[in-house]
C-alpha cells in the first residue's frame, strides 16, 4: 500500500504542491489529472523517490520510502513522462543494461527481454540505436523497462505518448490486467477519455491543490457532470472555450 | 597455464559487466567516448577506432620523425660522432611532454561535457534501485579508465619508438630501459597533469556557478584552455632551442613553464640522484600531479552533489543570454544585406544556430584560438618595426594578421556548418525553400562576408590609416576583402544545402583531403598573400596584377559552378539518422 500523507513542495518561496494525500492499494488505478503546471509531475517525482517533500511524506507499507530508497525503488515501475533514453545504446542492450542494474538473474532477465521486445513488435529493432527510434518506439522501451521485473506498484506518467492506436488499446488493457493481477498503478495523464477507462479512483489537482478525490463513479456524480469532460472543466478550467476558438480564428484570419 | 589464466581473465572480465557497478562503468564510458546527446544534433560522434587514431597520431608521427632524425648514418653523413643521448634527446624530450600535454588536454576539452552525468543519466538511473554511492564511484571508475586511455593512447608510440630512435642502435639494454623509464615517466605524468587540471577546472566550475551560467563561463573557459594549450605547443619551437643554449641548471626561468617542470621527471629517472636541481624539478612536477588529482577528485565530489542529486530541484538551463546581446548587435546587419523575408528569416535561423549551439560555437573558437594564436606569433615576429620607428611600409609579419584571423574565422563557420543541429527540424525548410533557387547559397554567403568582414574591417582600416597612411590603409583592405571574398566563392564552391541541416557523412568520407586544404589555405593566407600585399603597397601599380589574379580566380570560380549539373546544384536535404565510423 502505497500512501501519501499532505505531501507539500516548495521550490524556493514557490508552491508546487500542497497537502496531497492518496492511499494507493494494491489491485488499485488512481487517475491523477490536472492541467499543465498543476503539479502532477512534482508529485510523480515525490512518489518515486527523486525528490524530497517540503513536508509529508510518502510510506510504503507504512515505511518511509527515503529511509530504504533502494528497496523501495526494487519494487517500483516508472514511466516517466519524457522518453530521454541513451542514443548510443540499441533498445536491446538499453533493457540489458536496466535488467542488470535492477540485479534481475540474467536468464529471467533474457527471456523477458526477448518475449516483450516481441510482444510490444519491437523485435525487428532491437538492434537498431535508440537515437533512430520513433517517440511511439522510446515509450514502449520504457514501458518495458519499467514491466520488467514484475514490479508491485508502477507509477505511469503519459504512458501513452507517441504509441500507435493498437498500442494505446493494449497498454489500456494492460492496465487494467495488471491491477487485476493486485498491481497498485498511479496514472498520472491528459487523455480523460483513456483516464475515465482505466481508473478506479480519480485525484483532480489545480495549482497544487487537490480538487476532488474519490472512485471516478463518485468524482462525477458528485460534481453532477455525464462525462469527465464536464468534470474536468467544471472543477479545473475558469475559460470559455467556445470564447477563445472564437479568438484564435479572429486573429489567424485576420489581415 | 597462459590459456588458463586468459579464460580466467575472461570470464572475471564477464561477471563485472554483469554486476550492476560494472555495467555502470561501460555505461559511463560509452557516453564519454560517444556525447552525452543525440549525435544528430550537434555532437561530432565520430567513434571510438577514429577518435583513439586521432589521439595516437601527432605521437606517432612525431616518433617517426625521430628515426630518422637520430638514425646513425643521418649523424654520420651530418658529421655528428658519438653524442651523450641524455642531452642530446633533451630538447626532444620536452617536444614530447608538450604534445602530452596538448594532446591530452585537447581530449580533456572535448570531452568537456561528457565527464560529470547530466539529467538524461538522472532521468535514465535515479528511478532504478541503485545507492548513489554506485553511480558516484561508477563514474569515478569511468573517469579514471578514460585517463588511462587516453595517456596510453597519446603516449604508447612515442614511449616504445623514441627511446628505439635514440638508445636503440647502443649495445646496452640497461641504457635502453633506463631510457624509455625516464621518457614514459615524463609524458605520462604530464599527460594525467593536463587531464586533471582541466577536469578539475571544469568540476570546480560546475560546482561553484548556477547552471545557467556554467553554460556561458564554460565556453569562455574553454576557448582560453584552448589557446593556452596552443601557445603551449608552440613553445616547442624556441625552448629546445633555449634548452640547448643554457645549462638546465641555469634554466630557472625557463623551468617555470610546466612542461619544462616534467623534464626533470625525465632527467631524475635517467640521471638517479646526482642532479639536484632537476631532482627539485621532477618534486614540483609530482606535486603538480597530486595537487590537480587531489582538486580534481574534490571538485568531483561537490559537482556530484551539486549537479546530479540537486538536478531535479533545478529548473533547465536557459540559452546564453549573452549571446541575445551580441545578436541585437547583429540584428541591423540582417536588414542590410539580406532583402527578402526568405533571406532573412534564413540568415535568422544560421546566426542564431551558430552563437547558440554550444557544439558549433565550440568549433568555431577552437578555429578562431588557432588563427589568435598564429596572429600573436606574426605580432610578436612584426613587433620589431614598432621598437626601431616607424617606416613606410608595413612588414609581411603585421599585414598578415588579418589574413589569418579572416581565414581562420571563415574556415571555422563553413566547418561548423557540416555539424547537423536537430534534423528532425529540417522540414520547415523543406517545405519552404525552393530547391531549384539558390537562396541558401546567397544567404550563406552574405552570413559568412557579415560574420567576417563586418567585424574585421574597421579596425584592420584604422590600425593601418594610424601607422602608415590612408593610400596603404585603402589599399590593403581592399586587398584583404578581396582574398576573403575569394575564399568565400571558394568554400561554398559545392555547398547546396542549408547549413546545420544535413547530416556530415559525406562531409567526413573527404575530410583528410580537407585537412590538407586547409592547412595549404591558411599558408597561402599567412604568407604568400600578405607578401602580395606587401608588394602592391609598396608600389600601387603593382595592384593591377592583384586585380587582375582576384577577377580571374572569379572567372574560374563562375566558370567551374557553370559547367556544373542542375542536379549538383539543387538545394539537398538527407534525412538520414547519424552514421559514424564504427
Amino acid at each position: 500500500m502505497l500512501e501519501a500523507e499532505n505531501l507539500c513542495k516548495f521550490y524556493g518561496s514557490v508552491m508546487a504542491v500542497q497537502n496531497v494525500t492518496f492511499t494507493l492499494e494494491p489491485g488499485q488505478v488512481l487517475g491523477y489529472l490536472g492541467p499543465n503546471g498543476s503539479g502532477k509531475s512534482t508529485t510523480v517525482k515525490m512518489l518515486t523517490g527523486l525528490l524530497q517533500p517540503t513536508y509529508g511524506e510518502v510510506t510504503y507499507h507504512h515505511q518511509n520510502v527515503h529511509k530504504d530508497l533502494i528497496a523501495f525503488r526494487k519494487i517500483l515501475g516508472y514511466v516517466p513522462e519524457e522518453p530521454n533514453l541513451y542514443p548510443h545504446l540499441t533498445g536491446e542492450e538499453y533493457l540489458d543494461m536496466v535488467g542488470t542494474l535492477r540485479a534481475m538473474p540474467p536468464s529471467r532477465k533474457s527471456t523477458r527481454i526477448n518475449s516483450l521486445l516481441e510482444l510490444f513488435s519491437l523485435w525487428p529493432h532491437r538492434h537498431v540505436t535508440l537515437g533512430s527510434y520513433s517517440k511511439g518506439m522510446r515509450q514502449k522501451i520504457l514501458l518495458i523497462a519499467a514491466l520488467m521485473d514484475n514490479p508491485d506498484v508502477l507509477i505511469l506518467d503519459e504512458p501513452l505518448s507517441g504509441l500507435d492506436v493498437t498500442s494505446v488499446l493494449i497498454v489500456k488493457s494492460l492496465i487494467q490486467a495488471l491491477s487485476a493481477q493486485g498491481k497498485a498503478v498511479f496514472y498520472c495523464s491528459h487523455i480523460l477519455e483513456v483516464v475515465e477507462k482505466v481508473c478506479s479512483h480519480l485525484i483532480v489537482l489545480r495549482k497544487g491543490h487537490v480538487l476532488a478525490h474519490g472512485p471516478t463513479s463518485a468524482v462525477r456524480e458528485k460534481i453532477g457532470k455525464s462525462s469527465l469532460e464536464d468534470v474536468f472543466l467544471d472543477l479545473v478550467e475558469d475559460v470559455d472555450i467556445t470564447q477563445v476558438v472564437t479568438d484564435i480564428v479572429g486573429v489567424v484570419a485576420s489581415p | 597455464m597462459i590459456s588458463r589464466t586468459k579464460q580466467w581473465l575472461e570470464e572475471r572480465r564477464c561477471a563485472f559487466r554483469r554486476s550492476p557497478f560494472g555495467c555502470l562503468v561501460e555505461l559511463f564510458l560509452g557516453r564519454m567516448f560517444r556525447g552525452a546527446g543525440d549525435a544528430e544534433a550537434g555532437e561530432l560522434d565520430l567513434g571510438v577506432g577514429v577518435i583513439l587514431v586521432l589521439l595516437a597520431m601527432p605521437g606517432l608521427l612525431v616518433s617517426l620523425l625521430m628515426l630518422e632524425k637520430y638514425g646513425s648514418l643521418i649523424r654520420f653523413l651530418s658529421g655528428q660522432g658519438a653524442v651523450d643521448p641524455f642531452r642530446a634527446a633533451l630538447p626532444d624530450e620536452y617536444l614530447f611532454i608538450v604534445l602530452s600535454v596538448s594532446v591530452t588536454g585537447a581530449a580533456a576539452l572535448w570531452r568537456w561535457d561528457t565527464i560529470f552525468l547530466d539529467r538524461r543519466d538522472y532521468a535514465n538511473l535515479a528511478p532504478l534501485p541503485l545507492s548513489l554511492g554506485a553511480i558516484f564511484f561508477a563514474n569515478l571508475c569511468a573517469l579514471l579508465a578514460l585517463t588511462g586511455v587516453f595517456t596510453f593512447v597519446a603516449n604508447g608510440a612515442s614511449v616504445v619508438l623514441f627511446p628505439i630512435a635514440v638508445v636503440g642502435s647502443r649495445p646496452s639494454l640497461s641504457l635502453f630501459l633506463r631510457f624509455a623509464a625516464g621518457h614514459a615517466a615524463a609524458v605520462f605524468a604530464a599527460s594525467f597533469f593536463s587531464f586533471f587540471a582541466l577536469f578539475a577546472l571544469a568540476g570546480l566550475l560546475t560546482a561553484l556557478l548556477p547552471p545557467s551560467a556554467f553554460r556561458r563561463v564554460s565556453l569562455s573557459i574553454r576557448f582560453v584552455s584552448v589557446v593556452a594549450l596552443l601557445i603551449l605547443l608552440a613553445t616547442s619551437l624556441t625552448v629546445p632551442d633555449l634548452l640547448k643554449r643554457l645549462s638546465i641548471a641555469n634554466a630557472h626561468r625557463v623551468a617555470l613553464l610546466p612542461p619544462v617542470s616534467f623534464l626533470g621527471v625525465a632527467r631524475t629517472v635517467w640521471a638517479g640522484a646526482n642532479d639536484a636541481f632537476s631532482a627539485s624539478m621532477a618534486r614540483a612536477a609530482m606535486i603538480a600531479v597530486g595537487v590537480s588529482l587531489l582538486t580534481a577528485m574534490v571538485a568531483y565530489a561537490f559537482s556530484f552533489r551539486r549537479s546530479f542529486i540537486r538536478l531535479p530541484e533545478l529548473a533547465d538551463a536557459r540559452p546564453m543570454a549573452r549571446i541575445s546581446y551580441f545578436l541585437s548587435l547583429l540584428a541591423f546587419s540582417r536588414k542590410l544585406p539580406f532583402r527578402s523575408s526568405t533571406e532573412r528569416a534564413c540568415y535568422h535561423f544560421v546566426s542564431r544556430s551558430l552563437l547558440r549551439s554550444t557544439a558549433h560555437l565550440q568549433t568555431l573558437l577552437c578555429f578562431l584560438a588557432v588563427g589568435l594564436v598564429i596572429s600573436a606569433d606574426a605580432f610578436a615576429a612584426g613587433s620589431h618595426q614598432f621598437s626601431t620607428g616607424p617606416s613606410a611600409v608595413p612588414t609581411v609579419e603585421f599585414l598578415s594578421i588579418p589574413f589569418i584571423l579572416g581565414y581562420c574565422t571563415l574556415v571555422g563557420i563553413r566547418f561548423a556548418f557540416e555539424i547537423p543541429l536537430d534534423l528532425r527540424a529540417n522540414w520547415i525548410f523543406q517545405l519552404w525553400l525552393d530547391p531549384d533557387r539558390h537562396d541558401a547559397r546567397s544567404v550563406v554567403r552574405r552570413a559568412l562576408l557579415v560574420f567576417s568582414l563586418s567585424w574585421m574591417g574597421p579596425p584592420v582600416l584604422l590600425v593601418t590609416w594610424a601607422y602608415w597612411g590612408w593610400m596603404t590603409a585603402l589599399l590593403h583592405t581592399a586587398i584583404w576583402c578581396a582574398s576573403l571574398l575569394v575564399l568565400v566563392e571558394m568554400l561554398l564552391i559545392r555547398f547546396r544545402k542549408m547549413p546545420f541541416t544535413c547530416p556530415y557523412p559525406s562531409f567526413q568520407s573527404h575530410s583528410p583531403l580537407l585537412a590538407v586544404g586547409y592547412l595549404f589555405g591558411l599558408y597561402i593566407f599567412k604568407s604568400w598573400l600578405p607578401e602580395l600585399d606587401q608588394w602592391s603597397v609598396l608600389s600601387p601599380i603593382n595592384a593591377l596584377w592583384i586585380i587582375a589574379l582576384v577577377v580571374s580566380a572569379f572567372a574560374g570560380l563562375y566558370w567551374y559552378r557553370n559547367q556544373m549539373l542542375d542536379m549538383d546544384k539543387r538545394l539537398t536535404f538527407e534525412d538520414l539518422s547519424r552514421s559514424t565510423f564504427l
